[in-house]
């Protein structure tokens, strides 16, 4: 069997270690726009700011994919797949063939259509080298563009090092497609208490030596588009990771997969996400057909403060909201209701209730 | 056999991909980190850090567990204190 994986990140790779261990003698090539070997992007927050070495980001030996027989291909990307004939042609004017198809390649950062020198992204490993030395540089002023998770990233580590810097949301909130304005303000009184301004006016750019970029990602569909396989915001999927094309497959944050939990199709961009998706398309491509079933979850920290993100969280996708607590109690719990069920919750410093909403929507309980 | 089983709750960020894979060994506590049970029992106090008897299936899946985490807050070592992971 010919195992193809396009993407290198953790969904393409954990399927890639998946697949050997079911099927030792298979070949498995992976292909990879990175030009490094797996590393966690999780982890680029710790790097910046010293808690761990940049070494100890990478999740994989250099020699791993040779003792695995996988054969890798970094600093590629595909041009073209033609699904009846089964190849995929790449950057390096290759050809590969294929008997089953992954596609993992994740999301593209969006840009700003600005461009000067202290734009930052926090995406790559280079993005983390590059932050470091503008941070390097003393910068005087910093901005930040977003209020989603990477925006919180850059809001730690300029306060971390006494920076306070201006944020600019479009909307006014954070988490605009899942919290509540009263969430939002929660977030926003504790990252004023560190100096943070926040301000929904157009960024000026310019002005700072570091603006932190956090404006989301999006993938690139273009060639898989053209290749006839089914998209929307991402590659469409049933409950298995199969695609509309026989022996094509996707996983992590570029699919567009139905959730068995929400009844309806998700993209969801987190690491737990990602790996678990890996792992079971693997079983499907080496036929063991496997459903993916997983509520995942997300949660990060601003200033001390916990915000997690459980199961299907899109504020507009709800019938009902049930909340719980309020500013006055300094947290707040919303539940997302559809047909009757809790299929996703958002959790702003009430840490205490993650393991019962997970159930409440991992068991499919009816209210 | 014993295992060594230690999170760094400086490092875990309560990302609980830990706690979805090998229940049994890791859930989250108040302050949305990992702590480590033993085979399900919550034994007093509350720590990161447990010594426990484990069957080899049972260290596989704490192993995948520890391997799961993605800013590698676990750590495993065997009866002898070699650490199992992250390998050196």
């Amino acid at each position: 069997m010919r195992y193809l994986i396009v993407g290198g990140g953790i969904a393409g790779t954990t399927a890639a270690e998946e697949l050997r261990k079911i099927d030792p003698n298979g070949s498995i090539v992976l292909i990879s726009e990175e030009q490094n070997r797996l590393y966690s992007r999780v982890l680029l927050p710790h790097y910046i700011n010293g808690k761990v070495e940049r070494e100890r980001c990478f999740l994989k030996k250099e020699s791993w994919y040779e003792q695995q027989k996988i054969e890798a291909h970094f600093g590629v990307t595909v041009s073209k797949l033609d699904v009846k004939n089964h190849f995929v042609a790449t950057s390096d004017g290759r050809e590969h063939e294929y008997d089953k198809l992954l596609i993992a390649t994740g999301g593209e950062v969006k840009t700003h259509d600005e461009d000067c020198r202290g734009i930052s992204y926090l995406r790559t490993l280079d993005d983390a080298d590059h932050l470091l030395q503008l941070l390097g540089e003393s910068p005087s002023s910093v901005g930040i563009v977003g209020a989603g998770f990477i925006a919180i990233e850059y809001i730690n580590i300029f306060a971390d090092r006494g920076l306070k810097a201006e944020l600019f949301t479009r909307t006014g909130r954070f988490f605009s497609r899942s919290l509540d304005q009263d969430s939002s303000d929660l977030i926003k009184e504790r990252v004023e208490r560190d100096g943070i301004v926040v301000s929904n006016n157009p960024p000026r750019l310019q002005e700072y030596a570091i603006v932190g970029i956090g404006m989301g990602v999006a993938p690139d569909l273009s060639w898989i588009k053209e290749a006839g396989v089914e998209t929307r915001a991402g590659i469409l999927a049933n409950d298995f990771l199969e695609t509309n094309v026989p022996n094509v497959y996707t996983a992590g944050d570029v699919a567009e997969y139905f959730d068995l939990f929400a009844k309806r199709h998700l993209i969801v961009g987190n690491w737990m996400n990602a790996m678990t998706q890996g792992r079971i398309v693997a079983k499907t491509m080496a036929g063991e057909r496997t459903r993916f079933e997983l509520v995942s979850s997300y949660a990060t920290n601003v200033r001390g403060m916990e915000i997690i993100f459980v199961g299907d969280t899109d504020r507009e996708k709800a019938e009902r909201i049930i909340r719980r607590g309020s500013k006055g109690e300094g947290g707040i719990t919303q539940l997302f209701v559809r047909a009757g069920r809790v299929v996703g919750a958002t959790l702003v410093n009430r840490n205490s209730e993650r393991a019962e909403v997970t159930k409440l929507i991992r068991e499919k309980i009816d209210l | 056999m014993k295992l060594r089983i230690k999170v760094d709750p400086d490092l875990c960020i309560g990302a609980a991909s830990c706690v979805t894979i090998a229940p049994e060994t890791f859930q989250l506590n108040d302050e949305n980190k990992a702590v480590v049970f033993d085979h399900g029992t919550e034994p007093t106090p509350r720590t990161y850090e447990r010594v426990i008897e484990v069957s080899e299936d049972e260290k596989e899946n704490i192993l995948l567990g520890a391997q799961s985490c993605p800013t590698l807050a676990i750590f495993i070592y065997d009866e002898d204190g070699n650490q199992l992971f992250p390998e050196l």
